[in-house]
């Protein structure tokens, strides 16, 4: 659909953000304990946070928590019953990074490949994506080398560019429509020079990056085409500490694990995160594990990432840039460090 | 079947038959019609059994759709799971979702000649291909059954396999690893078998099913004896969870075996890289 | 979802994280970016550690067995129950005892302890990560007069030599682990003394390949060159009181290796130098030395006006320390104070108002061994204990067993009497971590059924023997604690009510040092020529906080299935030259006795030494006996 530019005063998103708690769910970052900021449901406008980079814990458990149940089961003596756990409720992410966007983007590909996961859809079908385009590139971010940022240009409900005393706003989807439909009054149409300045701001953002720092493309062809060495995974893998943060944290990583919860004839089916850096994550029952070498397991989140194979199958990559992993890494092996060991064919000089 | 996809159907058990002491074959029925009725399986596709309590495995599907009012998956003992299913009888309820997997290629077996070769608890993946085959006879030129198991014990399907020796639309041979008073039949691994048959490579597939290092000894003498990679086939076994390819428990590189499987044939195995 | 900052409640780093809850019920772990050890990071424990809570076989009512079998009781008829059988058995002067927990809040503890002392009139107080820990504190407390030193995490990573007695770091306390990577990444030196090229074995500048149990001398050899070292260029570190004649003494059969002199020359010349050793399954005496070993050389190496001196104990289990500061030791008072420190108990018995008795208790073992009565709290005795099977047949002996606890442990199903417990996600109080810590627990949800809180659970018990406790919240208890504990009494009041809640332990400046060497032990011989050790001195397989989860226990449960006759692990080229390949069966022999296990091979170890893993330890129990090291005869069975 033709993009919808339009723009609205800071002062009134306020008003904007009141409409939609009126009739959905609204989860932004937010201060929480400690200090830290961290997205969560809000009730009033006022916490909503704008000024920081982006919470590190990643939106995406609210498609997919980390315990999720997908199924009620009960068995008594009329046999057993079975019934999905649906969640239909209508949620607004709101300001969010692009990052964030194209990583649910991702997700909800994934979940859309034949057959779809209905429980995830519903949850996506019902979520509507509002992101804050970025000015200032954040430290740790490599987004411009994924094609995830600092701006979009596509894939998002509505992306808000900060102009100074104004957002303009894209609106790129039915979803985004919907969103500034119940307080059109807040908005106006964006004019030329206001279009002109979120292209310029783009151009700079991207300026700000200086030296790139995750060449993907050549990093792709040598692990597509099997040229890393398994001596190189090897030394790579003590470097890991098998913790499974960047699984866990990473926007686009969505392994999962699917138990049994209760007992005395209820049970919830629950899907949970798992990791593919744990040496269990393949353990079959026999007691045999494919991937029993640490190396091997760190050779295969790469390939899951950064292969050609993927990327055709998936249309990206799975790297959406957000820098998250290089903060949770309990090791050294983050994205970055990675990519750039497997073009070098080296870690740490060897 | 809706994408509810992690949602289970009951089924209930009909039967159970003992196969060897610890491996039983059950026989299944959706509780409800229109499950039974949109359950259209392919041999070599499997299921996500769930023991309430227990969790959910996969197994595969041991009977031919041509007979698709019930199916039948054959079970061994090895954990918390499978003990628990082996304790329950008839009547008792099981949640099913799938099928799940690529399934054997049937119709592009028509036509040809098909060399089954299988070991101990091997036999029940091949088994809903061999009675899809046998129930299908006339679409398919020669029939070969080549089975062995470690005792006459072991043998899965003692009965059916009695009607395989006398079926004439199959040559059926048989071996044990270490014979029993009373075993009357050949003693021997199963490569031994095929100097007792006559082997077509160039219009043959054949099908290998067993523990690893059967299938290891026995692709080898295949591909010696001329067979092409193309034409040799097998199933693969990975931890499996969500049996749709999504949680990536069962990746092979960007292949997945609860859906790219488990059926492959070799050269696609050689493919298969981490 | 609500968002709670917690301490973790595994190992005893002590990172924080925010447990996650949505409508009463728990979802997931997130990292905390602010938490001075975690800084948003986490192990896979850590990561999973709202699994156990969740997933786990909770104790939902307080249970009394009538019959054989425990049924449901009331909160005040059971608690009357046990008081009234504890008084009965103590009026008979039969011996009792409780066990507090290296998993239960310090909160716990010190009422565990004050119900022990003032309410029971017991010293019979332990807990049994206090076993495996205790040699190593010895060890410390001997050289430098203080069991703990304050060593952070931040100090190995802004060290420029570490020195690592290794037990496979990477596993036991991965956090700790990551700092020495950080370090390695700025161009430290790691030192690493150990048996088995482990991880960070492979990353080692200097990997000392030591036989299991002759740590000590590689420990001795390093002192010996370090002192070397700084006498050849005139540094050696004044230290009042040393005996530096006597330790050059001890050291004169030392040897250092050309690469083990290089070492020392780093460690001597390190601006700051850290000194890692935890707990390994192996004699009590010769854990000690060790220890003591380790202690001298921080000492010797410390540059003046540097606190802590470098050495840190990597305690096996969040609360370690903890539980020993209340006092949770037939030995030591809260504050770890002696028994025998007449001044201590004074404290005590004016703080609880009660007379507290002077003669030592027994130690864990013992009490499972001799004592009538039994109150364990949240202990696991037979998966922590080295004399394992052992302790649950002890327990299931015992004339009357009384169990708190949030998950149904072994140690439950022997009870006579089960008091339902909150888990740590599901309460409020506070551990002590390796580096003397003090940080908060909190909760995320309610505990389930009619579990309640453990330290209400125990006051319901002090109450019922000691007329004096009103504590009407955790934070009661605390503030008791900064009483009782002159170490806590500044750490207490510091510990904010918002955010992660983290205080310093303080602690005493190093007095006098008396430096030891450990003694030099030559263990195999020609009709003996292998060493069987046990690897490690936990099986966290074992752990109901790894056991019901169900991400953390697969590859325990794996082992356990495809190993049910026990497990030795050894080298590919040993077991070639013995005829046996992964899985088959040998036999050994020592001087204690003998075992026929089945062996897994394992690339990392060298030859000559066979590893079972530390849950593994009943099979070879006859073997190894109380030593935990012996020298073996293999042959194939």
């Amino acid at each position: 659909m033709q993009p919808h530019v339009l723009t609205i005063r800071k002062r009134d998103v306020t008003r904007w953000l009141a409409r939609l708690l009126e009739t959905r769910e609204v989860i932004a970052p937010t201060l929480g304990p400690c200090g830290e900021i961290v997205f969560s449901e809000v009730r009033a406008a006022e916490q909503v946070v704008w000024d920081f980079e982006n919470p590190l814990p990643p939106p995406k458990q609210f498609l997919l928590p980390q315990t999720d149940p997908i199924v009620r089961i009960q068995v008594n003596g009329h046999g057993a019953q079975v019934e999905p756990i649906h969640d239909g409720r209508q949620r607004v992410l709101f300001n969010v990074r692009p990052c964030d966007v194209k990583g649910i983007a991702f997700l909800t590909r994934m979940h859309e490949m034949e057959p779809a996961d209905a429980s995830y859809l519903r949850r996506a079908e019902n979520l509507t994506v509002i992101s804050l385009a970025c000015n200032t590139p954040c430290q740790l971010g490599f987004c411009v080398c994924s094609d995830s940022g600092p701006f979009l240009n596509s894939g998002h409900d509505i992306q808000l560019t900060d102009l100074g005393q104004k957002y303009l706003a894209e609106i790129g989807s039915a979803k985004g429509e919907g969103s500034v439909a119940d307080a059109a009054s807040l908005f106006d149409p964006a004019t030329e020079d206001e279009v002109a300045q979120r292209k310029k701001l783009e151009a700079e953002a991207k300026e700000r990056f200086g030296e790139e720092t995750c060449h993907f493309a050549s990093a792709m062809r040598r692990v597509s085409t099997r040229r890393v060495d398994d001596a190189l995974w090897e030394r790579m893998s003590d470097w890991c500490l098998e913790c499974g943060a960047c699984n866990f944290i990473c926007p686009t990583c969505y392994c999962f694990s699917v138990k049994d919860r209760g007992g005395d004839g209820t049970w919830t089916r629950c899907r949970t995160w798992d990791s593919c850096q744990y040496a269990a994550f393949t353990l079959e029952a026999s007691g045999h594990n494919p991937r029993a070498q640490h190396g091997e397991r760190v050779k295969r989140r790469f390939f899951h990432k950064v292969s050609a194979q993927y990327y055709v199958r998936d249309g990206m990559t799975g790297c959406v840039g957000c820098g998250r992993c290089v903060k949770v890494c309990l090791g050294t092996t983050d994205m970055p460090a990675v990519v750039a060991a497997i073009r070098k064919g080296a870690w740490h000089g060897q | 079947m809706d994408n509810d996809v992690f949602l289970p159907h009951i089924a209930r058990i009909d039967a159970v038959r003992d196969e060897t002491p610890d491996t039983k074959t059950f026989t299944l029925r959706f509780r409800e019609p229109e499950d039974s009725k949109a359950f259209r399986f392919l041999p070599g596709q499997f299921v996500e059994l769930s023991v309430f309590g227990c969790g959910e495995a996969p197994f595969c599907i041991a009977s031919s759709p041509t007979r698709p009012e019930t199916f039948e998956t054959t079970i061994r003992r090895t954990g918390t799971l499978t003990d628990a299913l082996h304790q329950l009888g008839a009547g008792a309820e099981v949640g099913i979702r799938g099928p799940f997997g690529n399934g054997f290629d049937v119709e592009g077996a028509r036509g040809k000649d098909l060399l089954f070769v299988a070991g101990g608890i091997g036999l029940p993946p091949l088994r809903s291909l061999i009675r899809n085959v046998l129930d299908e006879r006339d679409r398919f030129r020669n029939v070969t059954v080549l089975y062995g198991a470690r005792t006459p014990v072991d043998l899965v399907y003692k009965d059916e396999l009695k009607e395989w020796e006398t079926d004439t639309g199959v040559e059926f041979h048989i071996t044990v690893d270490n014979g029993l008073p009373g075993w009357t039949g050949n003693v021997g691994m199963v490569p031994v078998l095929f100097t007792k048959t006559t082997l077509r490579p160039e219009s043959t597939l054949a099908y290998v099913c067993g523990p690893p290092i059967m299938i290891k000894f026995v692709v080898q003498d295949l591909f010696m004896r001329g067979f092409k990679e193309e034409s040799v086939i097998s199933t693969l076994e990975r931890m499996m969870q969500c049996g749709i390819g999504k949680c990536n428990h069962c990746a092979i590189g960007h292949r997945y075996v609860c859906r790219d499987g488990p059926v492959f044939n070799y050269k696609q195995i050689r493919e298969l890289v981490e | 979802m609500l968002s709670v900052p917690t301490t973790c409640p595994f190992c005893a780093c002590g990172c924080g994280f925010f447990l996650l809850g949505k409508e009463g019920d728990l979802v997931g772990v997130a990292p905390g970016e602010s938490h001075p050890v975690a800084a948003g990071k986490l192990c896979a424990r850590g990561w999973n550690a709202h699994e156990a809570p969740l997933w786990g076989k909770r104790v939902l009512q307080p249970m009394v067995r009538r019959d054989g079998a425990l049924k449901a009781e009331s909160w005040t008829a059971a608690l009357d129950y046990v008081a009234s059988r504890m008084r009965d058995l103590i009026g008979a002067g039969k011996p009792v005892g409780v066990l507090g927990s290296a998993r239960a809040t310090n909160e716990e503890n010190y009422l565990a302890g004050r119900l022990a002392r003032a309410g029971l009139q017991t010293n019979s107080i332990d807990f049994s990560h206090h076993a495996p820990c205790r040699p190593l504190m010895a060890g410390v407390e001997d050289v430098t007069g203080e069991p703990f030193h304050s060593t952070r995490l931040t100090d190995i990573e802004t060290s420029e030599s570490i020195v690592l007695v290794e037990g496979d770091l990477a596993r036991t306390h991965p956090r700790a682990a990551a700092s020495v990577l950080k370090a390695l990444g700025k161009g430290a030196r790691l030192i690493v003394i150990g048996c088995a090229r482990t991880q960070m074995a492979r990353l080692a500048s200097c990997f000392v390949e030591t036989l299991p149990g002759s740590e000590g001398d590689a420990i001795n050899g390093l002192l010996a060159a370090v002192l070397r070292t700084q006498e050849q260029e005139g540094r050696q570190a004044a230290i009042p009181g040393a005996g530096y004649d006597a330790l050059r003494r001890d050291l004169e059969a030392a040897s250092a290796s050309d690469e083990m002199r290089g070492a020392a020359g780093w460690i001597a010349a390190a601006e700051q130098a850290v000194f890692l050793i935890g707990p390994s399954g192996g004699r009590a005496e010769r854990l000690r030395s060790d220890a003591a070993s380790m202690a001298t050389l921080a000492a010797i190496s410390r540059r003046p006006g540097r606190p802590g001196g470098g050495l840190l104990l990597l305690l096996g289990r969040s609360n370690v320390r903890g539980a020993c500061e209340m006092g949770a030791a037939p030995d030591r008072l809260p504050g770890y104070e002696r028994i025998d420190n007449a001044e201590a108990l004074q404290r005590m018995q004016q703080l609880w108002g009660k007379p507290v008795p002077a003669d030592r208790g027994l130690d864990a073992q013992s009490m499972l061994e001799s004592v009538s009565g039994l109150i364990v709290l949240a202990d696991d005795p037979a998966a922590v204990l080295p004399m394992g099977q052992r302790a649950r047949a002890a327990l299931e002996r015992m004339d009357f067993l009384v169990v708190l606890d949030a998950y149904v442990t072994p140690a439950v199903n022997a009870a006579h009497a089960v008091l339902p417990i909150a888990s740590l996600a599901e309460t409020r109080g506070t551990f002590t971590n390796m580096e003397g810590r003090l940080q908060r627990v909190r909760a995320a949800t309610v505990p389930p059924g009619e579990a309640r809180d453990g330290w209400k659970v125990l006051a319901g018990l002090c109450a019922r023997f000691d007329a004096r406790c009103e504590w009407s919240s955790a934070t009661d208890v605390l503030r008791e604690i900064g009483e009782a504990a002159p170490r806590y009494s500044k750490a207490v009041p510091q510990v904010p009510d918002d955010g992660w809640g983290s205080s310093l332990v303080e602690e005493a400046e190093w007095a006098s040092l008396a430096l030891r060497a450990s003694p030099k032990e030559a263990l195999t011989s020609p009709e003996r020529p292998y060493v069987l050790a046990l690897d490690g001195a936990s099986d966290w397989g074992s752990d109901p906080l790894v056991a019901f989860s169900p991400t953390l226990s697969r590859e325990y449960q794996s082992e356990r299935k495809l190993f049910p006759n026990g497990l030795v692990e050894m080298n590919g080229a040993d077991a070639d030259a013995l005829g046996v390949r992964s899985g088959w069966k040998v036999k050994l022999s020592s001087a204690q006795g003998g075992a026929v296990v089945p062996i897994r091979l394992r690339k990392d170890l060298q030859r000559g030494v066979l590893l079972a893993p530390y849950g593994f330890r009943d099979w070879v129990a006859g073997v190894l006996g109380e030593d935990g090291v012996a020298a073996v005869n293999v042959e194939r069975a």
